[in-house]
């Protein structure tokens, strides 16, 4: 049998030439704060791509330490995708095999289908003792870390007995991509986009069959199975999107940070006839309202203190202020901004071992800013951070669209529209 | 998206032009591609230093002399006499003290050990009023081991002209053997790191300096305190036995970062928005207006205005871009003040008066920026995006940003 | 005889480019007693503005054989003696649609008459192996091209002399040649240094001035009809390609493309500039056209690399003696004997020939040298490793490999530049290993190394040694680092600083004419740093 050539995906485009080696990215890196072993965004980016051009040893596996957060490339004054062209290293030149314990964390869906099929009996398990402390020693998964929760109803299996049907009542329609985390952890998200998106007068459908987005695989190096997934991703998108003019929206900043920018950028799966139409589910609300096309009206007696944490990849997107405008709409709401900061999690970086310093190290400032916040909950779009923060403070953190929900006078916000 | 005004650029420029504009109750946004120069400030701001090749003694009166073209003499010295007053009161309700006259240029030392005469200092570095007199006669020198971002034999060097007797000492302190574990990594900004994280560290190396500078008048120090805070420059200034004179590092510079995080944190407590790390695409014109701006993160989610502000910087700063033979500003396609033909842009030595430092954005009288030879009604242009002055040369780059800025601020208020 | 000798030497060379290197050091392992004069820096003509490319001889085969076989020759002779100068890169001669394919088997026939390894390729095998390579390419050859790192085959050959004896003096210039009736005893120097005249003797002077050697020839009373050549090239921001890629047709303009250590370099044009132009070498904005314009026919993403300099060289042609007009013109080696051909005794002139042909010149040279003096003594140069590529019991990669596992970039660096001296570099301490120069890897160790055992007067000549300020930003971070280095092992702040703001004016003439796109906005901020920040003057800091 002819075997499959895998060969990655080069796309060093020259854009690392754009560097004037000014190193104000160096001053932005979180990890280099607190780990000197890592080289840096500019060594380990443009400095080190051209080393790495001349000869491949000049590789350095400490690659591995970056997050992948892009706040160097944000503040980066050239343009240079310092982000990009270090994991694209790593999958070009790093001899490291993945371990058994990074394929467990990078299969999210395939480890989310086990667990929720056994959620009541895995839930306690992984929550045990000593369960995380043959975790932390054979598969170096640090001890600290609580798995999130699997949830015993998978969403999709809860939107099909209970909201597929009524969703064909709308005359407006859009696609959801709800991601792993909605899907096996936490489907009360997605039920709340669902409530919103209701009210706004649309109707939500499931792609014909996601994935997962590939971005753990992607951070683990399993670059062949995250591209088999990126491709496999773009063809459901068409159908919702070029085939019927639906537009897909999530509530995952991550997952639709990966399709829209990692899928070109990383992998090389070309996505420009989807790309303008995948965005996040607060982007989404904000275009209607900003272009008059539709008005939430909220509950009187909401009242919170709300802090809003800009994950990473919401800061290189630059859609935070989707987010927190609609927050602010809220009448209730006390809104604290934080400083942005990363959280330290990465998704899977933070549950290994070797990393569990430098992802608390990195998360501190934030960690401290949020404890001494007075704020009653915090807000994110991004489910590994609301980990991260959960497990390293005392604050519970909710999804805007979450907090919309709870909010939102769906009704009143009906009647708006049905006039 | 609306607002009352959009500052493309958010160096010196973009900000303190939007922070004005906040203070009067405008609802503004900055969209900057990335970081800006006040990164690599040396912690003074010039308004003019250089007239001819001559220092110049009184900024004021050296401008008249200045073309027409200029943009100083475009604001008008009026304005400038009176907008100089206002800009380090403007830093001043940032958090940033900065002193000096407009009518009487002070100097700073230089990291080549030169006194360099300017305007504004930030009060961690220390002003001297003459350029010929070094206040004191025994000085020591400390530096981090290891440390190659200041050069203590040039500064060594550059004080003997004023017979001091000048004295280098290098030390180590443990906790900066993790940053030297990495060989790019001992930079003047992962030091301020360090002692921004804790008080035990300002204290043991105080202890030290006090140990080491025993005898002597005065303690030279690379200037690597306060990235992320003040207070550390404050703190170490009072646990020091003695004067303190800092000298700016290879940049980025610790005082620039910091400045820089205290003008947007001042912006964005205004209501401001700073959507940093995008880029400003292109524009959409109607009747000789802007009317929205398109950027790469925000796409067809428009940025409207009723005015925009151009301070997208110089060349540097991709404010403007030349190719093999062209010259343009690359987000509105507006006109441009320079040299179509290429030949001339530069000379061919280094260190003479390069034309393209020259370059810059064609304005009308109020600063307008014009496209087609037509000014944009609703269009301004403000500072190192402006032509008509080589600021490098002149000594005049923060000058020319902060004053065009208020200037513009002040027209749009109008 | 003259009387006041203090002492006189065997044989002076006067040149430190490759071939003077060369000879001295095959001269000083043949016993001689070998003083060495170069009025600048080591490689600071031809050998330091040239191509880099190890032929394989290919480019000759068709049309001069003998160069051809000479070139492969001396390419696997290399290939053991200088490994860590050499770079196996191979090469490929492809041809375009618009080429004759009719020319390859020619080509090849030629090449295998030569003794020079051909494999033609399938276009699409040749796209896979060089990714960069042009993808309309119709036809494809490889061959045993490499590159070769001119700076450090000198430094090495310059080196291995001093380790046999040699006397070496960089900055000092012959003004004159020291005559007894027909014979020449000595040189009459200027030191640029102290600004101080010296004399110096010698049985044998040798003139291996490259292109200057018609003005020493002169010097002497003898004539030798040169004619310069210049060649212009571009260097790139980055390795664009894996191999060295040629055009598969006669030789002409911009038709190479040599990948070198973190770089690579598209050349040459091809000018006859008049004798009194040889010192001024710029390279026109028609030049830069030119490169940029066959470059991308061999590399179509050169269009979009950032060009980091251009610079240029002078080829030494030698006119046949019996041609005043010059038009036939020699491009072997010429070896002249004074004695015989204008009866001046105790002066031979070597030169013409290749960087890569430098070794066989100077035997050639010392075999000449060695008849004069009636000493018996074969050539070992083609046997013994330069210093640094001593063999190991492990092929070279592995040897690397070796090095590297767990190195960091500044060991690596370090190995990758001085080969198995790395040794006596002091790195693998966190303060040794601080990098000065952060695009090319060059840390405190390697620059202090280079100050102490590598003839370095000044910061242009630490760059040649180390590439220090070779890499992207072209000095913006590291040379007022590398500056305050010097400035502490030779203890003349003012003139650290001047040769800060010289060294910045240097890498400036190399950018002037592809100063544009970022490397525009870069010098602007390099501008801004030393002037603006530092206060830098041109002089007297
Ligand atoms: C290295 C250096 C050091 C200097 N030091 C001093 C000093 O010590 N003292 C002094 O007086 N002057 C100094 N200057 C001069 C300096 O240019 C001015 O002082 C001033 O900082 C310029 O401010 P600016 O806001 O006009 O431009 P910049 O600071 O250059 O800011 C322009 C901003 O616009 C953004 N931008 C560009 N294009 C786009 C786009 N398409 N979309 C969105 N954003 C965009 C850029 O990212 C950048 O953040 C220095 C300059 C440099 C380069
Ligand atoms: C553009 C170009 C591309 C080339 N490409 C290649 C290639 O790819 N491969 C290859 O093998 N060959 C190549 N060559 C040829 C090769 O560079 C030369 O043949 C070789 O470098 C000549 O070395 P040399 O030592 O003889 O001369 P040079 O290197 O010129 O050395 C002469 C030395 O003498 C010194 N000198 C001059 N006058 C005096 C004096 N009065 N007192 C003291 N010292 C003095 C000079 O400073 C100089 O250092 C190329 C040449 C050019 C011009
Ligand atoms: S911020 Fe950008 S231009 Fe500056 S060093 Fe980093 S990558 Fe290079
Ligand atoms: S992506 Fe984040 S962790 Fe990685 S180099 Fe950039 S700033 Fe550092």
């Amino acid at each position: 049998m002819k075997k499959e050539i895998f060969e990655p995906f080069n796309s060093s485009d020259n854009n690392f030439e754009q560097c004037v080696k000014c190193t104000i990215c160096t001053v932005y890196c979180p990890v280099l704060e607190v780990n000197p072993d890592y080289p840096g965004p500019k060594q380990s980016g443009p400095d080190g791509e051209r080393l790495r051009l001349k000869d491949p040893n000049f590789f350095d596996e400490s690659l591995k330490l970056c997050l992948n957060c892009k706040r160097c490339e944000v503040a980066c004054p050239h343009g240079v995708k310092i982000g990009d062209i270090i994991q694209l290293a790593r999958i070009k030149y790093s001899k490291k095999k993945p371990k058994v314990r990074d394929m467990i964390l990078a299969n999210t869906d395939i480890v989310g289908t086990m667990a929720s099929t056994f959620a009541p009996i895995v839930n306690p398990i992984v929550a045990l003792k000593p369960v995380r402390l043959i975790m932390d020693g054979v598969l170096k998964i640090d001890h600290h870390r609580i798995f999130p929760k699997y949830a015993g109803m998978r969403f999709e299996t809860w939107y099909r007995r209970y909201a597929a049907s009524k969703q064909n009542d709308f005359k407006k329609h859009v696609s959801y991509f709800h991601g792993c985390y909605v899907n096996y952890n936490f489907p009360k998200q997605g039920k709340d986009l669902i409530k919103i998106m209701n009210a706004a007068g649309y109707g939500v459908h499931l792609l014909e069959k996601e994935k997962c987005c590939g971005v753990a695989l992607i951070s683990n190096n399993l670059i062949k199975q995250a591209t088999k997934q990126a491709r496999h991703n773009v063809e459901a998108f068409k159908k919702s999107i070029v085939d019927k003019n639906m537009p897909v929206i999530s509530t995952s900043s991550t997952c639709i940070f990966t399709i829209r920018d990692e899928y070109p950028h990383l992998l090389g799966v070309k996505n420009d006839e989807i790309r303008d139409k995948s965005e996040l589910a607060t982007r989404f609300l904000f275009r209607l309202i900003d272009s008059g096309k539709l008005k939430l009206v909220f509950k009187k007696d909401y009242r919170k203190r709300i802090a809003y944490h800009t994950p990473c990849h919401m800061e290189k997107l630059g859609w935070s202020i989707y987010s927190t405008a609609l927050l602010k709409m809220i009448p209730g709401i006390d809104f604290v901004s934080l400083e942005s900061r990363c959280c330290g999690i990465a998704g899977t970086y933070g549950f290994k071992k070797e990393n569990y310093k430098t992802s608390q190290g990195v998360g501190k400032p934030l960690f401290d800013q949020i404890e001494s916040s007075d704020v009653d909950f915090v807000a994110t779009d991004c489910e590994t951070c609301k980990w991260q923060i959960e497990m390293s403070t005392a604050k519970k953190v909710e999804h805007p669209i979450s907090i919309l929900a709870e909010a939102l006078d769906v009704e009143a916000t009906v009647k708006l529209w049905q006039k | 998206m609306k607002f009352d005004n959009i500052i493309i650029g958010g160096g010196l420029s973009g900000l303190t032009c939007g922070i004005k504009l906040a203070e009067q109750g405008k609802k503004c946004a900055i969209v900057s591609s990335g970081q800006s120069a006040i990164h690599f400030f040396s912690g003074s701001f010039d308004l003019l230093g250089k007239l001819n090749g001559q220092e110049v003694k009184n900024p004021l009166e050296a401008i008249k002399t200045l073309p027409d073209a200029h943009p100083y003499q475009r604001v008008g010295i009026k304005n400038i006499a009176r907008l100089a007053v206002e800009a380090p009161q403007l830093l001043d309700r940032a958090g940033l003290q900065f002193s000096g006259k407009s009518d009487q240029n002070h100097f700073v030392l230089t990291p080549m050990g030169i006194m360099k005469p300017t305007w504004l200092t930030i009060d961690d570095f220390t002003r001297f009023e003459q350029n010929d007199v070094f206040p004191w006669k025994k000085a020591v020198i400390l530096n981090f081991s290891g440390f190659l971002d200041f050069h203590t034999l040039f500064v060594q060097d550059g004080l003997k002209k004023y017979d001091v007797d000048v004295q280098i000492k290098n030390f180590a302190m443990k906790e900066f053997e993790a940053i030297r574990r990495n060989p790019s990594e001992m930079r003047s900004t992962n030091i301020a790191k360090v002692f921004d994280q804790g008080e035990d560290v300002l204290n043991e190396f105080a202890q030290k300096v006090n140990q080491l500078s025993e005898g002597f008048e005065v303690v030279i120090l690379p200037a690597v305190f306060g990235l992320f805070t003040k207070n550390v420059v404050t703190d170490l200034k009072s646990m020091i036995n003695k004067p303190l004179v800092l000298i700016p590092a290879i940049p980025p510079s610790v005082p620039g970062i910091r400045s820089q995080i205290l003008l947007r944190k001042r912006f964005e407590e205004l209501g401001g928005t700073y959507f940093l790390g995008d880029i400003v695409e292109e524009g959409t014109f109607k009747n000789n207006r802007l009317v929205a701006v398109q950027t790469n993160n925000h796409g067809n989610i428009k940025l409207e205005a009723d005015q925009f502000v151009l301070a997208s910087g110089s060349f540097y700063s991709k404010g403007i871009v030349a190719t093999r033979d062209k010259l343009y500003e690359p987000i509105l396609g507006l006109d441009i003040d320079g040299d179509i033909d290429s030949e001339k842009w530069l000379d061919e030595k280094f260190f003479n008066d390069q034309p393209y430092m020259h370059y810059g954005v064609k304005t009308d009288s109020g600063f307008r920026a014009l496209k087609n030879g037509k000014p944009i009604e609703n269009l301004f242009a403000a500072g190192s995006v402006l032509g008509g002055a080589n600021a490098l040369k002149e000594g005049s780059g923060a000058g020319i940003s902060l004053l065009t800025s208020l200037h513009v601020a002040e027209q749009i208020l109008k | 005889m003259n009387k006041n000798i203090s002492k006189e030497y065997d044989v002076i060379i006067i040149g430190g480019g490759v071939t003077g290197a060369g000879t001295a050091r095959d001269c000083a392992m043949r016993g001689l007693s070998v003083l060495l004069v170069e009025r600048h820096d080591f490689a600071t003509g031809a050998t330091g503005r040239n191509h880099g490319l190890l032929h394989s001889g290919a480019r000759y085969a068709v049309t001069d054989h003998e160069s051809a076989a000479e070139c492969i020759k001396e390419n696997m002779i290399l290939r053991r003696i200088a490994n860590h100068c050499v770079e196996e890169n191979d090469g490929l001669f492809i041809t375009l649609p618009e080429d004759d394919i009719a020319f390859q088997s020619q080509f090849v026939d030629a090449c295998k008459t030569a003794g020079i390894g051909t494999e033609i390729l399938d276009p699409d095998f040749a796209r896979r192996i060089e990714p960069s390579v042009n993808p309309d390419l119709i036809g494809a050859v490889k061959v045993p091209d490499g590159s070769v790192d001119p700076f450090r085959l000198t430094m090495s050959n310059a080196l291995d002399a001093r380790i046999h004896g040699a006397v070496l003096l960089t900055q000092h210039e012959v003004k004159g040649i020291v005559k007894e009736q027909d014979r020449a005893i000595g040189v009459e120097l200027f030191n640029h240094e102290t600004k101080q005249n010296v004399n110096y003797y010698g049985k044998i002077i040798v003139n291996a001035g490259g292109i200057w050697g018609h003005h020493i020839a002169k010097l002497a009373g003898v004539n030798i009809n040169m004619f310069p050549a210049k060649g212009s090239l571009l260097i790139f921001g980055h390795r664009v390609n894996k191999m060295v890629i040629n055009r598969c047709r006669k030789p002409s303009n911009a038709d190479i493309l040599v990948p070198g250590d973190t770089i690579c370099l598209i050349g040459t044009t091809s000018e006859r500039i008049p004798y009194d132009q040889i010192d001024n070498m710029f390279v026109s904005r028609q030049d830069v056209d030119v490169l940029i314009r066959e470059g991308v026919k061999l590399s179509p993403t050169l269009a979009t690399t950032r060009i980091l300099r251009a610079y240029a060289g002078v080829r030494p042609l030698v006119a046949a003696d019996n041609d005043p007009s010059g038009r036939s013109i020699s491009r072997g080696i010429v070896l002249l004997d004074h004695q015989e051909r204008d009866g001046l005794s105790g002066f031979i002139t070597i030169t013409g020939g290749k960087l890569m042909t430098y070794r066989l010149m100077a035997e050639e040279a010392t075999d000449l040298i060695c008849k004069k003096l009636a000493v018996d003594k074969q050539c070992e140069t083609a046997e013994k490793s330069l210093p640094g590529a001593e063999k190991s019991e492990h092929p070279l990669s592995i040897a690397t490999e070796k090095v590297y596992t767990g190195a960091n970039i500044s060991q690596k660096s370090a190995k990758d530049r001085h080969g198995t001296l790395a040794k006596n570099i002091l790195n693998g301490d966190d303060y040794e290993d601080s990098l000065v120069c952060e695009c090319e890897g060059v840390s405190i160790a390697e620059v202090k190394y280079a100050i102490n055992e590598l003839h370095v007067n000044n910061l242009i000549d630490l760059r040649r040694r180390t590439r220090v300020g070779m890499g992207t930003c072209q000095g913006e971070l590291c040379a007022c680092r590398a500056a305050g280095l010097l400035c502490e092992s030779f203890e003349k702040p003012g003139k650290a600083k001047d040769d800060l703001a010289n060294f910045l004016q240097e890498r400036w003439k190399g950018m002037l004419p592809i100063t544009w796109g970022e490397g525009i906005n870069e010098i602007q901020f390099t501008s801004w740093i030393y002037e603006g920040i530092y206060g830098l003057k041109p002089d007297n800091n």
